[in-house]
């Protein structure tokens, strides 16, 4: 049995197919949404543009994209970091928990501070929370093999069981005393120090510009320090990199926790800029850490692209709640950003390789 | 005898980048050895996998029994009996003997009946002389036992052409002997035996004819008898080659010891003993050849003395500096370069660029990086300077490593290593696998090395290369040394009986 | 006597191990033939939202319904098993990425849940759901009953198939050719053994295994449809591969052994045992680690079972 395709590795991987590629799969994962939407007996076009409309067109739309993309800019970033080196961490939702869980800590028990301690506390609560969770993972990967896909996704339930635990089923120091038929959690005096500018009319959240600061530093990183070299090292040849005495175990968990630190970092935002307090369910329906593993791939690990994308996903997912309804139904966005992933890992080999058909060389043979 | 059992025509197989088949003919009659000889990268293996199933050709066409076939896998070319024992085996390392010699048999029960399978196999290797033991795992036995498999597995399914890709380039000279006893026996009977290999002396001794491939086309066929050594090696590189003992402009000094191996002992990548108690000394400018058939621990041992791998025991020092076990930064820092037998994949970071390459070992010094940051403009005027010196050719030092040719990995590779002007130098296979211009280039470079004092280890399953430029040598059989001899009039034959475990326990030393 | 509260744990462990041991055993023949397919939670929810439908729109008796609904869950897994193959043996993309994109694409928020949302099958009973049976009418006999003779139809099945799963891979010839394939492609491509196509082939029977396991979500366990009603079983599975070995027998234990550990939380709180649900809810995620953990130093993987070849995409002209 031969396959009619046939890959054929290339030799340079010219410069264009950076850009070109992702922009392709894209089309393509709307073209096959649209394939979707119309066996299921929906009008693509009208969906789209209804996702259009909400997701992106004019002012409030896109201040509403600005909002959504902030946290997946962070899981995105907590994705693309660890792809970097080939470790493929997609516990960035339990990280993104935990994050919220030390932040709404800090920022209970602060209470009022001037503006910039209480954001800056929190953040550092929300990273340090969130790379401790992952450096788990990365100290089970670099002493025992131990795989971290399956690990760092057993660690987002746990990370879901926890948040259950402290909003609803104990009165810890989070639960709200004052609302125990709705369980909810203390708010977040903080809260108002997390300001939002107007910028040309679109409302920014500090946190996104948080995101934006993070995603050049994350660059700089990885392209001018020599821990970002040996990352390259690593990720090219891990035999390369023991060769070149480069510690890869230790490598592992800075990567691990960095990639926490940054899903943290978004929890932070989640609790402090966004909800004002820590929404155990509401984090757990929003899925952010999932979202983020689409953002990076689609990305292709550049931290600098992450944040971009993550305003496209972010235009995707706002219209798809403020839509959702009996004509629109519930998991139709989230089955738009599944054939994303699909053509974003498809994209990768056409970069890597030159497609050709065997049916064109049969006839040839046969002529 | 004049009948063609297979016949291959204007054969023509491209890859991206490379023609390795540039019209290629090849005729093999019924009844005898032929040798097709070539260098690497002649185009001797791509013609194997074409005439086995394994690629299809772009242009020609390939005879078998006078009759023109296509074949488009394995499947149709074993069913027209030709069958190929690899270089690197095509077993299941965890299957057992008769397993893996079943193994892709079509038709036959739904169940397998091991017992019968086994009678099978012990018949066929009682004829040939191939004796294993049918019920025995692969991993279970010697390298040796594992090539008898592999051809009792092409016997089994009843091929009348068996292709051997280079069968001796694992085996101890007296296991090659009697594998040439069996192609003998087969050819006898009638098969074919193509016999790959880049050796000449064995191939003078076990061929009938020899088909020459250079730079992917045929350069002609000759009948053994009416040819020799030299004219077959002339043949095959276009020019007399000849490798002769070399003489040093500066001997090496053995009273000043660079490199010390005290006792080491070290286990292998699946945690059982590989090393036990190595000792050995290398001397200011001495070149020191370690021979052995692979997977006797030489590649343990190298990895162990760069600190890529933890000794169990023993100790390691350059002059009188310890080097921490399986510590590369430790090793790196007292001196010790090493050249690993996978180049591009241990020794380069294979999809970065040749300037990365160059400051692979040395981006944590001063000159490379400042504060923890790297200095993009000295690691390029390093490259740059470097690609100059060693002649690497290459579009520019941006380019990936894995785009440029063998040789020119192989510079870039030494280059980094001699340009941190190393006190011991640990090179594995340093040949292996380059065309002769570019291993008379490393081979000058590792001498003139030692010339400026380096002390080598050369690790190498090549006795030539090793008998040409070694000042001393040692033997490793089973991760012991089991011989050190001076290279100067050195045996052959005992080395060679010393490779295959030879008792010479009371060498004079 | 039947109310022991050991015959409960034990039953309600073989009751919710079944649909852990059917994703499981696909795994295995999905990872024996070299293929790691990380998407079976996604695969799992596609199963069973399909199956809930067709419980819902199949008419007949309770026997051809129930069996039809399985078959649809199992083809609506093997369809989505077969994206997956044609991402990882056709394109040779990164496995990992292509299971993990099958898992957001199908999951609990993506088409499992709109297909959910489209045919209505949401929240809404399943007609005629998967009924323990009362075998032999031994249902009732003390200690053995429970546990033996009043199980699932499915439970039934999965027995024989672990016994015809050992039998195939380990003695038949297209077994072997199968375990060739997952440890050594180059081998088995030697010997004229189409890797593809037993790639192919066992990464589809392998998702129908696992779109059968999430038929018995959403018909026997609840039995009515809520989107991600697997809730990590599929990953679960994925760790029970490694836990048996890449063996149905042991497989099968380990999968009673989670099974227990899902049922505990929901069995001791019905007998009135004080304990906190929470930390009962996070055992099976803390086992699988910790599972993972001590079979997962090199050595033991290889030593274990592991195919050679897994996760790695075969490439024959390789030059």
């Amino acid at each position: 049995m031969r396959s009619p395709i046939r890959l054929e590795r290339r030799l340079e991987q010219p410069k264009w197919l950076n850009w070109a590629v992702p922009l392709i799969s894209l089309v393509v994962a709307l073209v096959l949404g649209a394939i979707v939407l119309w066996l299921t007996g929906k009008n693509p076009i009208d969906v789209y543009q209804r996702i259009f409309e909400r997701g992106f067109a004019g002012k409030k739309a896109f201040s509403g994209a600005l909002e959504m993309a902030t946290p997946l800019a962070f899981t995105g970033l907590c994705a693309a970091v660890a792809f970097r080196m080939g470790l493929i961490n997609i516990g960035g939702e339990g990280q993104f928990y935990v994050g919220a869980i030390g932040a709404a800590w800090v920022g209970i028990a602060i209470g009022s501070a001037p503006t910039g301690i209480t954001i800056a506390l929190m953040c550092l609560a929300g990273m340090v929370f969130g790379s401790i969770y992952a450096a788990i993972v990365g100290l089970l990967r670099a002493k025992f093999n131990t795989n971290e896909i399956i690990t760092s996704l057993m660690m987002n339930y746990l990370a879901g069981i926890l948040l259950n635990y402290l909003i609803f089923n104990s009165t810890s120091y989070w639960r709200n005393p004052d609302s125990p038929q709705f369980p909810k959690s203390k708010d977040i005096a903080a809260r108002a120090d997390w300001n939002t500018y107007k910028i040309f009319g679109v409302e920014m959240p500090i946190a996104f510009l948080i995101s934006m600061l993070a995603g050049v530093a994350l660059w700089f990183l990885y392209k001018r320090t020599r821990f970002g070299f040996e990352v390259s090292v690593i990720a090219d040849s891990p035999k390369a990199a023991r060769y070149a005495g480069i510690r890869t175990s230790s490598t592992i968990v800075i990567v691990l926790a960095l990639s926490g630190a940054l899903a943290g970092l978004g929890g932070a935002a989640d609790v402090g800029n966004f909800r004002g307090l820590l929404d155990a369910k509401g984090l757990q329906m929003a899925g952010y850490g999932y979202t983020g593993i689409v953002v990076a791939a689609l990305a292709r690990r550049n931290p600098i692209t992450t944040i971009f994308v993550a305003i496209f996903i972010g235009g995707l997912t706002k219209a798809g709640y403020s839509l959702q309804g009996p004509d629109f139904p519930s998991g139709l966005v989230g089955t738009l950003q599944g054939l994303i992933l699909f053509t974003a890992v498809a994209g990768e080999i056409l970069i890597k390789y030159r497609l050709r058909t065997n049916v064109s060389r049969a006839a040839a043979v046969a002529a | 005898m004049s009948q063609s059992a297979v016949r291959m025509t204007g054969i023509v197989k491209r890859f991206p980048g490379v023609v390795a088949n540039d019209g290629v003919d090849l005729e093999i009659r019924a009844g005898e050895v032929h040798a097709l000889l070539g260098e690497n990268g002649a185009g001797k293996s791509t013609l194997s996998n074409i005439l086995t199933g394994l690629y299809r050709p772009d242009e020609g066409t390939v005879e078998v029994d006078g009759e023109q076939r296509v074949f488009s896998s394995p499947r149709d070319a074993l069913e027209a009996g030709i069958g190929m024992v690899h270089q690197h085996f095509r077993l299941v390392a965890t299957f057992t003997v008769a397993e893996n010699v079943v193994l892709g048999e079509s038709g036959g029960s739904l169940f397998m009946n091991q017992d019968e399978v086994a009678t099978r196999v012990r018949e066929l290797s009682d004829r040939y002389g191939l004796a294993v033991d049918p019920s025995a795992r692969i991993w279970q036995l010697s390298v040796g036992e594992q090539q008898r498999v592999e051809i009792l597995k092409v016997l089994y399914r009843g091929a009348k052409v068996l292709i051997l890709d280079e069968p001796t380039a694992v085996l101890t000279p007296i296991e090659a002997r009697s594998l040439f006893a069996t192609l003998r026996a087969m050819a006898d009977e009638g098969r074919s035996v193509i016999f790959i290999s880049h050796k000449l002396g064995e191939v003078m001794s076990v061929s009938d004819r020899v088909t020459v491939l250079r730079g992917g086309r045929t350069v002609g066929t000759v009948n053994t008898s009416e040819t020799s050594t030299r004219g077959l090696a002339s043949m095959m590189v276009g020019r007399s080659v000849e490798f002769e003992r070399v003489v040093r402009d500066n001997p090496a000094d053995t009273s000043v010891t660079v490199l010390r191996v005290d006792e080491i002992s070290a286990n292998d990548d699946r945690g059982r003993a590989s090393l036990h108690d190595i000792s050995l000394t290398v001397g200011k400018g001495e070149i020191v050849g370690v021979a052995g058939v692979a997977g006797n621990g030489q590649r343990e041992l190298a990895e162990v003395i760069s600190g890529m791998r933890a000794s169990t025991s023993g100790r390691i020092s350059v002059g009188d500096e310890l080097v921490k076990s399986g510590k590369a930064r430790s090793a790196i820092a007292r001196g010790i370069a090493h050249v690993p037998e996978d180049r591009l994949h241990t020794g380069l970071a294979a999809s970065h660029s040749v300037e990365d390459n160059l400051a692979l070992k040395n981006y944590r010094t001063s000159t490379i990086s400042k504060f923890r940051l790297l200095k993009r403009r000295a690691i390029r005027e390093q490259a740059t300077a470097l690609v100059e010196r060693y002649d690497v050719k290459t579009p520019n030092t941006t380019t990936p490593v894995r785009l440029l040719s063998g040789g020119n990995v192989q510079k870039v590779l030494l280059a980094r290593e001699f340009s941190a002007l190393p006190k011991v130098l640990i090179a594995a296979s340093p040949t292996r696998g380059l065309d002769v211009g570019a291993i008379e280039a490393v081979r000058e470079r590792l001498v003139a090395a030692a010339n400026e004092g380096v002390g080598v280890l050369l690790i190498s399953e090549d006795l030539d290369e090793i008998m040409s430029l070694a000042d001393r040598i040692l033997v490793m059989y089973e991760g012991r040394i089991l011989d050190d001899v001076p290279a100067e009039g050195a045996d052959r034959e005992r080395i060679g009986l010393t490779m295959g475990g030879s008792n010479v326990q009371e060498v004079a030393k | 006597m039947n109310s022991n509260i050991f015959v409960i744990i034990i039953s309600s462990a073989i009751f919710y191990g079944t649909p852990l041991f059917y994703a499981a055993l696909g795994g295995i023949l999905t990872e024996r033939s070299g293929v790691l397919n990380l998407g079976v939670e996604g695969t799992m929810l596609i199963g069973g939202v399909s199956g809930a439908w067709a419980c819902l729109h199949i008419g007949g008796s309770a026997w051809f319904t129930v069996t039809m609904s399985i078959l649809v869950g199992a083809l609506a897994g093997g369809l989505v098993s077969t994206l997956l193959a044609f991402l990882c043996i056709t394109l040779k993309t990164n496995q990992t990425v292509a299971g993990l994109a099958i898992t957001i694409f199908a999951g609990a928020v993506g088409l499992s849940s709109y297909f959910a949302n489209i045919w209505k099958v949401a929240k809404t009973p399943v007609p005629r759901p998967i009924r323990t049976m009362d075998v032999f009418g031994l249902a009732d006999t003390p200690v053995l009953g429970p546990i033996l003779f009043r199980q699932t139809s499915l439970t039934y099945v999965s027995w024989l198939l672990a016994i015809v799963a050992t039998v195939y891979l380990f003695r038949t010839r297209v077994g072997l050719q199968l375990r060739a394939v997952g440890e050594s492609p180059q081998t088995a491509d030697a010997m004229g053994i189409s890797v593809i196509r037993y790639r192919y082939i066992h990464t589809i029977l392998g998702g129908a295994l696992a779109g059968i396991g999430g038929v018995f979500y959403s018909l026997a366990i609840v039995p009515t449809w809520v989107d991600g009603m697997t809730k990590g079983a599929g990953w679960i599975a994925i760790a029970l591969v490694i836990f048996g070995f890449w063996r149905p027998s042991l497989t099968l234990l380990g999968a009673y052994l989670f099974g227990a550990l899902q049922s505990l939380s929901s069995t001791l709180k019905a007998r009135g045992v004080d304990i906190s649900g929470d930390i009962l809810d996070a055992l099976p995620f803390i086992m699988t680690i910790v599972v993972l953990v001590l079979v997962s130093s090199r050595f033991a993987h290889r030593r274990l079972g592991a195919p050679a070849a897994l996760g790695v995409p075969y490439e024959r002209e390789e030059r």
